[in-house]
């Protein structure tokens, strides 16, 4: 069988900083073709460069055994190189029918003839399997759901390789396998799909053939069934990636965090957690459940319908964020996009935005800022390329470590974690797992909403499984084994 | 305890250095249209490149500079105020009326600033406490504040006489007044914003309000004051304004048409219309460049009704430039 797309010796460079050194990738019709790497490892820019972002420096590309050159989106697309973004493109206002059939609506005379826009749209989304009404508003839809419209739309448009940058990521169980259902269904139509995501068992269970890059070059290229896991991890991170249980002081007696009889509305009720300073709380539940309201609940954003929260013995009163700051409780989100990072402020301004603001500073000075943000890069390990760059052009990892810093230097009494590993690679995973490790050695207590079985069982001293909003077992994490777990949560890692 | 993703990467980066390429020198583009008004300008009329002409050039925006220094700082932090220019016909109505009526000069001035402060805290907690767009409520109250500075007229100019004249004519060292005014504002201004924390929040409130929030700046009094800041400000530029002209009249220069010469000049300067981006340097560039232009169409002797057609083409043309601006640095 011929490729459809043959990637030979492409490179990259950026501003001096080569991002590709000579890449060569097959893609043949039919196939789930997994694209695996770190942060930086040049998964994007090679995606870049076959959607026509980005034109490469050298090497070629051929599409049917035709060489491209300079390469642009327009061509791409007419080429039938689609790719879905892993934010959702979708006009949110208007129904999934005209999202499917966007810029090509069928017209009668000059109107949109929209029995016609409906029948069309369901017959796309039915010959793909997929049950979604389509009279719906796109903003309606899960986030699932516009992930699979929005493959639907790509599709129709004729779209026969098809790029999908971590399409279940902050999915829950089912819904991945939605998603999943839907990848494998393209490749049996013979659609050459790329697959990008950094869940691994995932991979594992989806891919035909894996590519794993690391610093710009290809590491190897491979079926899946002749991987395992741990050598993928050893390929991707060229070491093997040492995130075990570490050894931790025993808790203190005192409590640290107290939440009592916590109720908002039908996703929170009458949850309730005691966590001793420097013991880890994990609550494990599938993606979008009570514990994803943990962070908007503790940190003062939204007021519940009723509960107590005391942080080192003393009342909070919930619904007002200086309560919560000045009694000592620090939240970390896990949306360092929206609500974690400010992208415009260079990377030295955000990981003191808070701090400076405790110590009520009045006066800023670029140097001055320098030399206090110096300590924290180096502890909390933030790698810039160049100076001090605006927040938003650092990777993940660097992103995540600059958002846990900001907060944990505050020195706090007690700190609630949501997803700390959100999006960032292996080797950054590792790093932040030591760090919220050292966080408890410290004393604080530590309060973790997680949806990954894994993280909870390297980082907790105890585990309380939440599902459809109640507390359904709480366990201390060495007497339950990570399967039985996730059993207990109901898949909540895609798997 | 310290973690390192790679063994040989940095932990510690460089020193935070500037680089002068051409592409990287800040409001490039600006200076460089600026340049060619200039010198298109200086070799068509032998007038324009004289001291006198300058002087007046930056005596007339410095009105407009005072408020546009308050606007930069009001757009970076997220916020609009479409209303600068209407309290500026209503605060220079009210100081010329009771300067009219006998009353004492420093008393309507004070009066006047006070009045500003007190419009633009108003909109300020209508803005903070409701979630109505600042641009709606601030057009709103444009639209009222240009109604009253009419019933204040009552139809007829008011005349200021010989108060407050050394303040609007008069020169220190050869400098007008009033420049000296706008130039200090401008500079505070510009100070604050890059050596303040209150500069810093701006900049915060304005690139993610949530993450100031949750970070501990009180948001909401932050925007109070700087309401409240672009209020006084105005309330200056009215007193200012007065000064200049020596009188008030009914439709005057003030309101709504002066406060779009004021936005063109801070979005010609730079300023993200969606906050998170303002620099006082673009907006005084920007201030200058209009000024330069209305200026040269006067000595060219153009119809004083080219004067919107400039402003609005120069504002389109500096807008597009700015957009293709960004999109080239965020592409490399």
């Amino acid at each position: 069988m011929t490729p459809v797309v043959r990637v030979r010796a492409v490179t990259k460079s950026f501003g001096g900083a080569a991002a590709l050194k000579g890449v060569d990738l097959d893609l043949y019709p039919g196939e789930i073709h997994a694209l695996m790497g770190m942060n930086g490892a040049g998964k994007s820019t090679l995606v870049q460069i076959l959607s026509g972002v980005h034109q490469a420096d050298g090497g070629t590309i051929e599409v049917d055994g035709q060489a491209q050159h300079g390469l642009t989106v327009r061509r791409a697309r007419r080429l039938g190189i689609a790719s879905v973004p892993q934010r959702r493109e979708l006009a949110m206002g208007l129904t999934v029918a005209e999202n499917v059939l966007l810029g090509d609506l069928p017209t009668r005379g000059r109107t949109v003839h929209w029995k016609t826009v409906r029948e069309e749209a369901r017959r796309a989304l039915s010959s793909l399997g997929i049950d979604i009404d389509v009279e719906r508003t796109a903003g309606s839809l899960t986030v699932a759901e516009q992930t699979i419209v929005e493959v639907a739309r790509e599709v129709r448009r004729g779209g026969r390789i098809l790029i999908l940058d971590e399409p279940t990521a902050c999915l829950s169980a089912r819904d991945a396998n939605r998603v999943r259902a839907l990848v494998r269904t393209l490749r049996d139509e013979g659609v050459a799909v790329v697959y990008i995501s950094h869940y691994i068992d995932e991979v594992m269970a989806v891919a035909d053939r894996l590519t794993v890059l690391r610093d710009g070059t290809v590491v190897r290229t491979a079926p899946a069934a002749d991987l395992d896991p741990a050598a993928l991890v050893r390929a991707m991170t060229g070491r093997d990636v040492v995130s075990r249980r570490a050894e931790r002081p025993t808790p203190k007696d005192e409590i640290g965090l107290s939440v009592r009889g916590l109720c908002d509305g039908r996703a929170v009720r009458d949850f309730s957690v005691e966590v001793r300073k420097g013991e880890i709380v994990a609550v494990l539940g599938p993606a979008g459940d009570a514990q994803s309201r943990l962070f908007d609940l503790l940190s003062g954003r939204r007021r519940p319908e009723s509960g107590e929260l005391r942080v080192d013995g003393t009342p909070v009163p919930f619904g007002r964020i200086p309560a919560s700051l000045a009694g000592g409780l620090r939240c970390v989100t896990g949306d360092r996009r929206t609500l974690g990072l400010i992208p415009g402020l260079s990377v030295d301004e955000n990981l003191m935005l808070a701090g400076d603001r405790f110590t009520r500073r009045r006066l800023h000075r670029a140097r001055d800022l320098a030399r206090r943000a110096a300590p924290l890069r180096h502890t909390y390990g933030v790698v810039s390329l160049a100076g001090n760059p605006p927040v938003g052009a650092l990777s993940g990892g660097n992103q995540q470590k600059v958002l846990l810093a900001k907060w944990l230097q505050t020195e706090p009494v007690a700190c609630f974690l949501e997803d700390p590993t959100n999006g960032v690679d292996i080797a950054a995973m590792a790093d932040i797992h030591a760090l919220v490790d050292d966080l408890a050695a410290r004393g604080t207590a530590v309060l973790l909403a997680s949806s990954s079985a894994e993280e909870v069982v390297r980082l907790a001293d105890r585990v309380l499984v939440v599902s459809a909003g109640r507390t359904v077992a709480e366990h201390a994490v060495t007497d339950i084994t990570r399967d039985e777990l996730v059993a207990t949560a109901l898949g909540g890692q895609p798997q | 305890m310290s973690v390192k993703t790679l063994p040989e990467a940095p932990a510690v980066t460089d020193p935070p250095r500037r680089r002068f390429t051409p592409r990287g020198v800040p409001h490039a583009g600006l200076i460089a249209v600026l340049a060619v008004v200039v010198v298109f300008t200086a070799v068509r009329s032998d007038t324009f490149a004289t001291d006198r002409n300058i002087l007046n050039i930056l005596g007339q925006i410095s009105v407009n500079a005072v408020l546009a220094a308050g606007l930069t700082l009001l757009m970076t932090a997220g916020g609009m105020d479409f209303s600068m220019g209407s309290n500026v016909a209503v605060t220079a109505a009210v100081a010329a009326r009771l300067i009219a009526h006998g009353h004492a000069t420093p008393y309507a001035v004070v009066v006047a600033l006070l009045l500003g402060t007190a419009i633009g805290l108003v909109n300020g907690l209508v803005v903070t406490f409701t979630n109505v767009a600042p641009f709606v409520v601030t057009l709103a109250s444009a639209t009222l504040l240009d109604g009253v500075a009419l019933l204040v007229h009552d139809g007829n100019t008011l005349s200021v006489g010989q108060h407050l004249f050394t303040f609007g004519n008069d020169k220190v060292l050869g400098v007008p007044y009033l420049l000296v005014v706008a130039v200090l504002v401008l500079l505070a201004t510009g100070l604050a914003m890059r050596f303040t924390v209150f500069g810093r929040d701006a900049f915060a409130i304005g690139g993610n309000e949530h993450v100031a929030r949750l970070s501990g700046i009180d948001v909401t009094a932050r925007k109070l004051t700087l309401y409240g800041l672009t209020g006084l400000l105005s309330g200056l530029a009215g007193v200012m304004l007065l000064a200049r002209l020596g009188s008030s009249s009914p439709g005057s220069t003030a309101g709504l048409s002066l406060q779009l010469a004021v936005v063109a000049a801070v979005v010609i300067g730079g300023t993200s219309l969606a906050g998170g981006h303002g620099t006082v340097i673009g907006t005084a560039l920007g201030l200058v460049l209009l000024g330069v232009v209305a200026n040269a169409l006067n000595l060219l002797d153009f119809s004083s009704n080219y004067q919107p057609v400039s402003v609005g083409a120069v504002l389109l043309v500096a807008a597009v430039a700015n957009e293709m601006h960004k999109a080239r640095s965020a592409r490399r």
